[in-house]
Formats: structure tokens, C-alpha cells, sequence
């Protein structure tokens, strides 16, 4: 087992590792205060994905990562993921601005 | 191992994250799962009632494990404050040292720009 450097590569592979088996995939955060280390895992027990880092900044995409597992195992497999992105999408309602201006 | 409602386990999960400052790890685990046991589930395929999946989540700190589980309608909200309590609770990870990077680049700009404007 080694550990994937590219981001991208380890949330690109870790959503099609749990599309092809749903039931058996899980998804382990481990944080370690102390040493400042974040490790991400995501395992079906025969293929295991690992992610490291000490960065802030990857703990942001890992809120997205977050999302996007939240997302298809509450909803199942198939949901959509595209449009989660971990931020809040619901402040951008289209605007009923100037309604009343309009008279 | 005991199951909580959404709102006790981010609690705990809190209070896990500030007991495991000085040393020790926390864990969280995401699996998609039916909550039914085996039996359960092979009694449900043969009679051909759909089961119903959630998010289980699992959290420990190497003594003790909590968990919940996380249902289609309420994932965006749990979402929310689990993002808020990590991010509240990793502030150990570096921050990008990019200030004086960027400091360097500006200066580079201005220094370009002074020029430019003595030409002209």
C-alpha cells in the first residue's frame, strides 16, 4: 500500500472504488493533533486508498471529499456528485431584489 | 458501541477532538449501510422489499466509539456542522507560507510598474 500524492488522483479513485462496491467501501478520516497529521483512507478491504498531509489547505478539499461520500451514501451510488462542492449553495438564491422598485 | 442522534454525536465528537490535543488520534469512519443484519437483509432480498441505505458514521478515539446515522434528508445539515466542528478542531495542519511569496511578487510588480511610468 502506498500513499497517493495527487488529489485529484486519490478523490477520483476512491469515488469509482466505491461505486463498484458500495456495500463494503468505507471512508476513515484519522487526525492527529498532537503531530498535525490528517490521513484519509478509503478501503473495500482488498483495494486500499491512502491520502497524507500536514496542510491546511487540504483539509478544505477533504470538506469537499467529505461531502461528496455524504452525499452518495446517504443518497446511494448513483447520485449526482457533480454539484456538491462543500460550499453553500443555498445563499446563492436567485435574487428577489428590487421587487418592490419595479412600480 | 452506541448509536446517537445527530446532534449528541457532534457533541461528543467535540469533546473527542479537545481531549485528543496532547496526544492520541481521533478516527472517523463513513459507510453507506442498510443498519439490518445479515439475516435481516437476506429475509428483505427473498421477499424483495427495497432496503434502505444511510450514511452510518463512526468516531474514536482508541477508547471509546460513538456513531450515528445519517439519512438522505438531513446529510446536508450534519454536513455543515461536522465541516464546522473539523475545521474548528485541525488547527494543527500548516497554513501555506505564501505571504512573503506574495509580498515578493508585489514588490516585483511595483518595482515593473515605476518603471513603465518613468518611460512614459
Amino acid at each position: 500500500m502506498v500513499y497517493i500524492t495527487s488529489w485529484d488522483e486519490f478523490v477520483e479513485r476512491s469515488v469509482q472504488l466505491f461505486r463498484a462496491d458500495p456495500d463494503s467501501t468505507r471512508y476513515v478520516m484519522k487526525y492527529r493533533h498532537c503531530d498535525g497529521k490528517l490521513v484519509l483512507k478509503v478501503t473495500d478491504n482488498k483495494e486500499c486508498l491512502k491520502f497524507k498531509t500536514d496542510q491546511a489547505q487540504d483539509a478544505k478539499k477533504m470538506e469537499k471529499l467529505n461531502n461528496i461520500f455524504f452525499t452518495l451514501m446517504s443518497r446511494g451510488p448513483d447520485a449526482d456528485v457533480s454539484e456538491v462542492t462543500g460550499k453553500e449553495q443555498t445563499e446563492a438564491q436567485p435574487g428577489k431584489k428590487g421587487r418592490g422598485r419595479k412600480q | 458501541m452506541v448509536l446517537l442522534q445527530l446532534d449528541p454525536f457532534l457533541n461528543e465528537l467535540t469533546s473527542m477532538f479537545e481531549h485528543s490535543t496532547e496526544k492520541g488520534s481521533v478516527w472517523v469512519t463513513l459507510k453507506r449501510s442498510s443498519l439490518k443484519s445479515k439475516v435481516q437483509r437476506n429475509k428483505m432480498g427473498t421477499v424483495g422489499e427495497p432496503l434502505e441505505y444511510r450514511c452510518l458514521v463512526r468516531a474514536t478515539d482508541g477508547k471509546k466509539t460513538i456513531s450515528t446515522s445519517v439519512g438522505a434528508k438531513d446529510h446536508q445539515r450534519f454536513q455543515a456542522s461536522y465541516a464546522t466542528i473539523l475545521k474548528a478542531h485541525m488547527a494543527a495542519l500548516k497554513k501555506r507560507e505564501r505571504k512573503d511569496k506574495k509580498k515578493a511578487a508585489l514588490a516585483h510588480k511595483q518595482e515593473g510598474g515605476s518603471k513603465k511610468s518613468k518611460k512614459a
